[in-house]
């Protein structure tokens, strides 16, 4: 997967750069306009992450050029910390693929470009299998322990999906709530709701198989055991 | 009360008065021409008749006796009386009075000229007699037309003058209905030059125009301000969040530093939530958001509950619904509705005890639609009540209240106030609090 970011601000440009290297994608930079206007023409990309405020341009007509050159089928992530309301409407509008405000979560901007990638694909069914017979049918939202139905809640089923996206990864409650929870604005981050549903979880997939492949880390949160 | 109807109301009592004063004048006045109309016409009869006795003689009508002619229906009479040479009769000047005088057998009110003078050496008195009856059907007759073209006059003038006022008031009313009313934002004012050739309305559009403009670009100021604060605040949050992110991937990092960072991240969050918050109320007090939906209560309560059965379930907490019946915003956010009714449910499950209940009920109301939602939690004192929606303002609501009405709640009332609805509390201490929404 070869990714452009397109990010004046160093420090973030350089910490989603080191993010996406090791999650072995191909990455590109741009800290223009005028430089990411020329590697768009020149390159072809499979994702490109866009900043709104460049130097030299709005990254909005950079989103109208590309998406008049026929040869550029690059998805476009927005990523911008201008409160403006309406640039996320003008940007999906011109063809945008996802839109994430900033600040953002470096594992919800990877979960993003993996659904884009999915639908892009047209993978019309998509099963993620762990822990010795389990299925989780992502589009279908259910899971299942060999031919059995497991029933979970929403919330606990977007979890589960979550931890398996991010398999071997830390994730700490905050990254969680912030998945389960992030259209809202909440303030208390002490909530223990994520150690409920873990709880809640492990009860319900004890019933079937040892629940330990996912992991508590002490003090920090929670990591799914990648298989071995 | 309109100009245009208070005008109108002016006018027609203007006109009444008028009228009014019309009735008290007139009479008198006509009574007054009637009456020299009547004189005159005697003193031209005296004058024709003394003409045809200069002409005929004195004996062609008076031989002896007094002469006197009635006409038939005894409206007029002439006299023509021959005084004795003594008892000091002089020639005088025409006098003209009223008196009562004996014709045939009725006794009538009569205006009467008399004249005393000689002819043939001997005195004569001439009398000419109108009947008053007479002269009072005059009398009333122009009265009574008098009055009539007064009242039709003052009526007419009545209509044209309220057309002519609603004519001329015509800017006036557009204006207050196409630049006034329902423009609750300067973007949604129509800045088209009023068509108008009076000057005090081409004045009053003008300033109106000028005074939005101003507060447009004061207001598009601020949107910009907003904007840029807005980048300037998130975006080392946002470099910080992805470092803090990275480093927690960093398999060399010890346990003690990673209880740091998830600690830091922790703080970061706190924040980046106070920042979002602020810039989320000034974004809906900017008029940022649009209101272009209608969304019905019932669908957001849904989500809203859906979104958090979880935490219900966890709680052990009851959810009652009744909304009976639902209500329908006709203009509406349903994003920023959900974030309202969110903010209360969470808010009523955070504060609630374990396995208690919430209340969500709807009802219509004298001034609206009343949305409320009550918790069995340990309640609010009465002395915090009063700063519950102040932005940033912490307090323990009760012992084991968990932090977090600081920001739940100004964003609810912000919310609630974007959709011109009222958000108030009531809260018994130990029994449980209710937020309702009093929609108009």
């Amino acid at each position: 997967m070869h990714v452009l970011i397109i990010e004046d601000e160093k420090s973030l440009h350089h910490e989603v750069q080191q993010f996406l290297v090791q999650s072995q994608y191909l990455v590109d930079s741009a800290y223009t306009y005028a430089e990411a206007s020329e590697k768009i023409f020149v390159n072809s990309y499979d994702f490109v992450l866009l900043d709104l405020g460049l130097p030299g341009g709005d990254g909005l007509d950079l989103l109208r050029e590309a998406r008049s050159n026929d040869r550029q089928e690059a998805s476009f992530i927005i990523l911008t910390a201008r409160g403006a309301i309406d640039d996320r409407v003008k940007g999906l509008d011109l063809g945008a693929d996802d839109y994430l405000p900033k600040p953002f979560s470096l594992l919800e901007l990877q979960s993003r470009m993996q659904a884009i990638t999915r639908r892009k694909f047209g993978l019309k069914r998509q099963e993620l299998t762990f822990g010795n017979g389990f299925q989780l049918d992502v589009t279908g939202r259910t899971l299942r322990y060999h031919d059995q139905d497991v029933a979970l809640t929403k919330k606990e089923f977007d979890l589960l999906h979550y931890l398996l996206l991010h398999k071997t990864r830390v994730l700490t409650r905050l990254q969680l709530g912030e998945h389960l929870w992030g259209n809202v604005l909440e303030d208390d981050s002490d909530s223990n709701y994520i150690d409920v549903h873990i709880k809640n979880l492990r009860k319900k997939l004890g019933q079937f198989a040892p629940a330990d492949f996912l992991e508590t880390v002490r003090g920090i949160g929670y990591r799914m055991a990648g298989d071995n | 009360m309109r100009l245009e109807a208070k005008l109108a109301l002016f006018n027609a009592l203007s006109k009444l008065l008028l009228v009014l004063l019309g009735a008290v004048v007139i009479p008198p006045i006509v009574s007054r021409v009637a009456v020299s109309h009547t004189d005159q016409r005697l003193h031209e009869k005296r004058t024709e008749v003394l003409q045809l006795i200069r002409r005929d003689g004195i004996s062609t009508f008076v031989q002896g006796e007094a002469y006197a002619d009635y006409n038939i229906l005894k409206q007029e009479y002439i006299t023509l009386t021959p005084l004795p040479p003594e008892g000091g009769h002089h020639p005088h000047p025409p006098r003209i009075f009223d008196e009562p005088r004996q014709v045939d057998n009725q006794v009538e009110d009569f205006r009467i000229l008399s004249q005393q003078f000689t002819s043939g050496g001997r005195n004569y008195r001439l009398e000419i007699g109108s009947s008053l009856a007479t002269v009072e059907l005059l009398t009333d007759t122009l009265r009574r037309m008098a009055l009539w073209v007064l009242v039709i006059g003052a009526l007419l003038t009545i209509f044209t003058d309220a057309a002519f006022a609603h004519y001329l008031l015509r800017p006036l009313r557009l204006l207050i209905s196409s630049k006034l009313q329902g423009v609750h934002h300067p973007s949604a004012f129509s800045y088209t030059p009023l068509e108008t050739t009076t000057t005090d309305f081409r004045r009053l559009d003008d300033s109106l125009s000028e005074t939005m403009r101003r507060v447009q670009t004061a207001f598009e100021k601020e949107r910009e301000f907003m904007s840029n604060v807005s980048h300037e605040l998130l975006t080392p949050v946002s470099i910080l969040q992805s470092r803090f992110e990275n480093m927690l991937q960093d398999p060399t990092l010890g346990h003690a530093h990673s209880l740091k960072i998830v600690d830091s991240q922790k703080t970061l969050y706190r924040l980046r939530n106070t920042v979002k918050t602020l810039l989320l109320i000034a974004n809906i007090e900017n008029e940022q958001y649009l209101r272009d939906e209608s969304v019905s209560l019932a669908a957001v309560l849904a989500d809203v509950t859906n979104e958090l059965e979880d935490r219900l379930a966890q709680r052990e907490i009851s959810l009652l619904e009744e909304l009976r019946p639902d209500y329908v915003l006709p203009e509406a956010n349903r994003t920023l509705l959900f974030t309202l009714l969110f903010n209360l449910v969470s808010n009523a499950i955070k504060y609630n005890r374990w396995g208690g209940s919430i209340t969500v009920q709807g009802r219509p109301e004298a001034g609206g639609y009343r949305l409320s939602v009550t918790d069995t939690g340990p309640g609010i004192a009465a002395q915090h009540l009063p700063h519950l929606f102040d932005r940033f303002r912490r307090f323990q609501a009760g012992a084991s209240a968990p932090e977090g009405y600081g920001l739940g709640l100004p964003i609810a009332k912000t919310i609630a106030e974007f959709h011109k609805a009222l958000l108030t509390v009531e809260s018994t201490e130990g029994k449980g609090t209710t937020f309702s929404l009093l929609f108009p």
